[in-house]
This record gives C-alpha cells, structure tokens and sequence, in this order.
C-alpha cells in the first residue's frame, strides 16, 4: 500500500488512467522580424485568454464561481501590463517569442517559489501552467485533453495543473492521485468542490500504476490500494457507501446556524493552534475562534516575541474572522510544553507545577507584553481573553488588574482597543470548578477545557496507559464537575463554552445541552457533525437522558447507555 | 503626489483575486502608482508584482500616487482596500 496526504475526502474505486506530461518543445532561435514576432505573441496571448475564458466558463458551472477565479486569474496575469512589456523587450532584443515567454515567465515562477507563503508558492504553479499553456499556443500545440474519459478513472498524475482539472470529464473520475501539490493545490481545491476523492503527495505512485489497473483511494486518509484484492473491494464498496451516505447528511449543515430540535440558538467556535489554523476554521464552518493557542508563537524559536509581532498575528486572526468571536488563551507553557529561551527549571512534578497563569505570576512582564497585544488587536474584532490553568480567585484578578492597566497604558498613548473586552476563565482544576460559583462574580465567561480536567480531577497521567481506565469524561465526578461549572455560570448569568475533546464526542452532545452549555470549541472537521448532533435533541429529551445518567455510578453504564440512546 | 497608510483587512490578503482586482482599477488611472510594503516598492498596476511582494491579511501598506489624476486614484485604492473588496 502507499500513501499520499488526504486533500479531498471520499472512497474513489476505479482504474488508473496515467496522464503522461507533454511539456511543450520548442527550439530556441533568432528572429529577424521582429513586428512579426511581436504579432505571433499578441495572436498566441488572444487565443489563450479565449480558450481560458472557456474552461473558466466550463469550470464555474461544475464546481462554482470561486474556484472559476483561480483560471480568471490566469487571465487577469496574462493582461498584466508588466508581464507582457517585458516578453516584448526580449522579443525586441532578437529573442523568439517562446523562449522570451519562457525566461520571464521562469523569472517569476522563482520569484513565488522562493516566499515562505504556501499562497504564494501555489502562484508559481500557475505560473508553470500559464507559461507552457501560452508556449503551446505560440507553437500551434494542442492542449492536453481530458474530455472524454472512460467511466470510473482513478486519474494518476506527477501534477495536475489548474487547466488540466478545468478540462477534466468530472463525471467519470473517481479519483485523483498526484505525485506533486497538497492540500491548498487548485488540483486539491477543485476536487474537493466537485466531491471528487483525492490524495495528493503520493511519491513514487507512478513507477507503481499502469493503465487499467484497479485502484481504491481514501481521500481522508491518503491511503491508496493498488490491485485489491476481490475482499478488500467488498469492504471498500462498503466504507464507500457508508461515507458517501454520512457526507450527503453533513453538508446539508454547512453555512446554517446551530438549532437545537426546539430551535435554541447554540455556537460551535473552533480550536486553533497556529495563524494557518484560522483559514481552516473558515473553510470548516467554525462561527469563530473558542480556543487560540498561542504556544505556537514561542516554539522553535531562540527569543520570545515582542508585542508587535503578537499584535499582528493576533489581529489578522480578529480580521479574518469578520466580526465572530476570537478568544485568545494567554500562554500555557509548562507542564509538558517547555521553550528553551524561557530558562525554565526542572520542576520534579512539572504538572503541579510553574504552569500556565502560574508562570505569568512570577513573570508578570510577559503577560504584560501579552495583554498588551491582545488589547489591541481588540479594536479589530470581538477578541476576548482566556487565562489558562485557574486554581485561585488572585490568578484572576491579577490579570484583571494588568488589564486595567494597560487599558490606561493604551489610552494615554493614543492606542485603539476595545474598552469592554471579556476575561474569561479556563476551567481546567478540580479547584476552579469548586470555587466557579466565586469566579462567576468575577469573570465574563467560562471555558471548560476537559483534557487537562480529567486528568487532574482523576488525578491520572493521560499518557500513561497504566491509568488509562481512569481517563475518561464519562467518569460520574467529571460529569458532576462539569454540571457545578455550568450551573455556576448559569446562576451567574455567564455564557460557558467548552474546548476540550469531549466538546467534540458526540455521545456527551445530549448532556451538554441539558446541562445549559453556550459554546462548542471543537476542530474544524468536527464542526458539522456536531451541529447536526445538537439539532437532533430537544431539550426535554437531552434532559430525560441526562437524569437518567447522572443516577448511575460507572463510566462503563453511562457510556454504554449513550451509545443505545445515540441517534 | 498624494499617499496614505491602509491595513489589508479581507481574509485573503492581496492575492489572486484581490490583488486582481485592485491591479485591473489602478491600470484604469493615469497615474504613476507604488505601494510601499516591508521595504519595497510594488508597481500597482501589476498583479504579478504585488504578488511576488506577498501581503498578507493584517499587513500595513503605503499606496503613494503620483500623476495628473492622483486623487481619484488614491480614493480609488483606499475604497477598495479599507471595504475588504466586498461586493468586487
């Protein structure tokens, strides 16, 4: 078996269709007319937007008007004054029309590929397309044709350009397998627009296939299977029909609100690790940012970030999501998360230790920077702050007093920020959720971070599978636990979210409700799922399942009576 | 010449399509147009060149416009830029 990246989800069963390169060929020579030189690349760049314009066309009927832009763009490109200027000063120098295509297109394609911006990057494929594309139009070569494929084609490709899929018979590909790109390729982008599976990054996959062969590819997974054999079809077929079924029933969710049965209204944020995370919360339907780490500023790197480099992540975050909530966690390092610059000492128990909020007591000058840049990304969007790892009520109010004070700070210089931002509290200790009816009076909001709440209420190491049968959110104390914290912020008339995994576990979805959650934090992938969970209970059912939960004494009953009453 | 600071807000930044767009108005104007980013100077009627000069989402930029229709220009860029280029 061999295996890619996954970029559109799916079962793909079919046989393999090889698509062999054809790069245009062209001898370089000189030219003695140059006016007909110039006249030759005018009528090879005519015919190329109007073929283009045509595949545009094509395209924006099958996969939408979006992914129509990315060939709108070759043309966009292809009319750029500069671009153009420049082939014809080549040209005018004695240079043959496609070899002065080829050396500034060339010029820029090392131009893109040289940025650190996977964006970016993706421009020199286009590049690469545009360039042999015009090239064919200036020798009289045709395109590659993919228009008429025989039905169920796995198309197998060393890279598949964006003219390429716009070309392609959509209907009779199964699957796409690809040596090159990944997951941001307009290959990619197209494939999962149209519904079709793909793995992209599959090294090697050509020295594998021949025509014909049978195939099966996991488009969530990357797993590809070459000749399988007639059992393996069988469970294919069926993994295929089981997933095209669950996909057909998500995607009904996508771009509505959260309902439950009775029609209350509830949020699913998401969790975000990284400045790339947050497109993925927009292409996954997130209504915003429940969880922003912000280890990943502070990893692999020999200095801590200054404000301005905080501020500018922090407020692109606030940009992208337009408006919807982006509650930022201030640092978490600690425990098992250690940054070498930040010279800390081993602790024999790192856990119970300098962690999180704690560490920023003793070193108040970094959660100053921190604030600092939080605050003022706020006048940008709806951010709000997270304090990690709360166990005492002068945790809370510390940061509450540094933020006053920097509110000041900010004033006095003329700064923007948001006067009424939120502070909210991590509830992640056993202590936290004791005293969360005193934290209530004291904070905006509340999140329930499970992980690190079971671990510490079942006093259990989550990575030893020695204790593992103490790890569960279906244990009767994390149940009670987090009911207290919610009816704390209820009595409070606090919103409470949760960003844990088991936000994201379907089985918990019926007691959440019942016990008056706000907000699901979950990964992006899980956002539909989830929202058709919460659609499927009224409240009074939710309640019906939860009393009866709540009265039983093993993680074992509880979790087994979910699982009959899942829907 | 007229000039003023603006912050790339639309999600995507200048990329493909903006970038596109915003390449495609300026090369409507007279005028001599640069945007000023990290350092460089971008020709801004040039869709390869601001993409090769990569701003992203969050990004401060300096449009500067030099020419006998400056102005309309300058209103033109800020327009564009400060609405996110919704509804282009």
């Amino acid at each position: 078996m061999v295996r890619g990246t996954g970029v559109s989800e799916g079962i793909g069963i079919g046989f393999v269709h090889i698509l062999k390169e054809q790069k245009p060929v062209f001898e370089r020579h000189s030219i003695t007319d140059v006016e007909k030189e110039l006249e030759k690349l005018r009528n090879a760049v005519d015919s190329f937007v109007l073929s283009t314009e045509k595949l545009a066309a094509k395209l924006k009927n099958e996969a939408g008007e979006k992914e129509a832009d990315i060939l709108n763009g070759h043309i966009m490109i292809m009319k750029d004054p500069v671009l153009t200027s420049e082939i014809e000063k080549l040209i005018q120098g004695g240079e043959c029309a496609e070899s002065a295509v080829e050396q500034i297109c060339n010029m820029f394609i090392s131009v893109f590929s040289a940025r650190d911006d996977e964006l970016t990057r993706q421009r020199a494929a286009d590049m690469e397309d545009l360039k042999d594309r015009l090239i064919k139009h200036l020798i009289g070569a045709d395109d590659i044709q993919l228009s008429s494929l025989p039905p169920d084609t796995i198309l197998c490709a060393r890279e598949i350009t964006p003219s390429m899929t716009a070309g392609m018979d959509k209907e009779h590909i199964a699957g796409i397998i690809t040596e090159k790109g990944g997951e941001t390729s307009h290959c990619a982008i197209i494939a999962r627009a149209c519904g079709i599976p793909a793995v992209s990054g599959a090294e090697g996959i050509m020295q594998l296939v021949h025509d014909g062969q049978k195939a099966v590819i996991d488009g969530a997974t990357g797993e590809i299977i070459l000749s399988p054999d007639e059992e393996t079809m069988e469970l294919c077929r069926e993994r295929k029909a089981q997933y095209d079924e669950s996909v057909s029933i998500l995607r009904s969710y996508k771009g509505k609100p959260t309902l439950n049965f009775d029609g209350e209204r509830y949020s699913i944020l998401c969790n975000a690790g990284n400045a790339e995370d947050i497109d993925k919360v927009l292409s996954g339907d997130g209504e915003g940012i429940g969880l922003f780490r912000t280890e990943f500023l502070s990893m692999n790197r020999k200095k801590s970030p200054d404000e301005q480099e905080q501020f500018e992540v922090y407020r692109t975050a606030a940009l992208k999501m337009q408006g919807r909530p982006v509650i930022i966690r201030t640092i978490d390092i600690g425990g098992d998360k250690d940054i070498p610059y930040m010279e800390m000492d081993e602790e024999d128990n790192p856990f119970l230790g300098l962690r999180a909020v704690r560490y920023c007591m003793k070193h108040p000058d970094i959660l100053h920077e921190q604030l600092r840049a939080i605050l003022r990304a706020s006048a940008f969007g709806d951010v709000k702050i997270l304090v990690p790892m709360i166990a005492d009520i002068g945790e809370l109010r510390l940061v509450r007093n540094m933020t006053e004070e920097i509110k000041k700070e900010l004033s006095a210089e003329g700064k923007a920020f948001n006067e009424n931002i939120e502070t909210g509290v991590m509830i992640e200790t056993p202590s936290a959720c004791l005293i969360s009816d005193i934290l209530a009076k004291e904070a905006d909001f509340f999140s329930i971070g499970t992980n690190d709440l079971i671990q510490y209420t079942m006093a259990a190491d989550r990575g030893n599978s020695d204790v593992s049968y103490l790890y569960s959110v279906f244990k009767p104390s994390l149940l009670r636990a987090i009911k207290y914290t919610i009816s704390s912020a209820k009595a409070a008339g606090i919103p409470v979210e949760m960003c844990g995994e088991a936000a994201a576990d379907r089985l918990m979805t019926p007691l959440l409700i019942s016990f008056g959650l706000d907000s699901f934090s979950v990964s992006p992938s899980s956002v539909l799922a989830i929202r058709r969970e919460i659609s499927l209970y009224t409240k009074e059912k939710a309640d019906r399942i939860t009393e009866a939960v709540m009265q039983m004494s093993s993680s074992e009953e509880i979790k087994e009576y979910l699982v009959q009453n899942d829907n | 010449m007229v000039k003023q600071k603006l912050l790339v807000i639309n999600p995507e930044g200048l990329h493909l399509r903006p970038a596109g767009v915003f390449a495609q108005e300026m090369d409507r104007f007279k005028c001599d147009i640069t945007i000023r980013y990290k350092g460089t100077r971008v020709n801004a009627k040039s869709l390869l060149s601001i993409l090769a000069a990569c701003i992203k989402c969050g990004s401060e930029i300096d449009i500067e416009c030099d020419g006998p229709d400056e102005l309309e220009a300058i209103n033109k860029a800020i327009e564009l830029i400060e609405s996110g280029f919704e509804g282009v």
